[in-house]
């Protein structure tokens, strides 16, 4: 979660948002969580699990 | 109930003595989304202004401000973490139960450094952004 945050803190293009998914538990389905971290960028599901800073970078870049 | 475990909060009043400029939390509440199985007797917007509140008193650059139904706030309870007041986009939404209460103070602790932390290579690519981008980070507590 840390390094999402930190892009949008390093960037004015980037927001990043923690969703607890048991609390939103419709737009976690939408989202196909079964695991966690589940990583959505620009509202589509790309990834599960935490990655190393600069491969998190290239994926949210290429997505 | 205690919001940290006394160790817990000496390592968090430290952190927060580090920052090198404001943190304010903005706590959104308003209508939320039917509680999970299991929670209904959980109050969540009063935890998560008990969750802030209890962070702010951690830390004099940290401050806690609720507001009800805010614009830019789609789900509640929420919060935004506001280095210097200012929307960075840096948003938590629901009650950050258990170890994800770490992602919050993590948060704040980010947001109250003035230069960020990512690598400088990170931070090249992503000025090179032409467009918006939003991360949501989908977690549980656990």
């Amino acid at each position: 979660m840390l390094l999402a945050y930190r892009c949008a803190l390093a960037s004015e293009r980037v927001t990043a948002t923690a969703i607890e998914a048991n609390e939103f538990p419709q737009l976690a389905q939408e989202m196909e969580v079964w695991a966690v971290p589940r990583i959505v960028v620009d509202g589509e599901p790309r990834w599960d699990g935490s990655v190393p800073e600069a491969e998190f970078i290239r994926r949210i870049l290429s997505a | 109930m205690a919001l940290l475990r006394p160790e817990e909060e000496a390592k968090v009043r430290e952190w927060f003595a580090q920052l090198e400029r404001p943190v304010e939390l903005v706590v959104a509440l308003g209508p939320e989304a039917a509680p999970p199985a299991g929670a209904r007797e959980v109050d969540f917007g009063a935890e998560m202004v008990r969750v802030c509140e209890g962070l702010a008193e951690l830390g004099d650059a940290v401050s806690c401000r609720v507001e009800q139904e805010p614009d830019g706030f789609p789900r509640y309870p929420a919060v935004s973490i506001r280095p210097d007041g200012r929307d960075a986009g840096v948003r938590y939404d629901g009650l950050p139960w258990g170890y994800e209460l770490s992602s919050l103070v993590g948060a704040v602790v980010e947001a109250g450094r003035v230069e960020p932390t990512l690598r400088p290579e990170s931070r090249a690519a992503l000025e090179g952004l032409d467009r918006d981008l939003a991360l949501d980070v989908f977690v549980t507590p656990t």
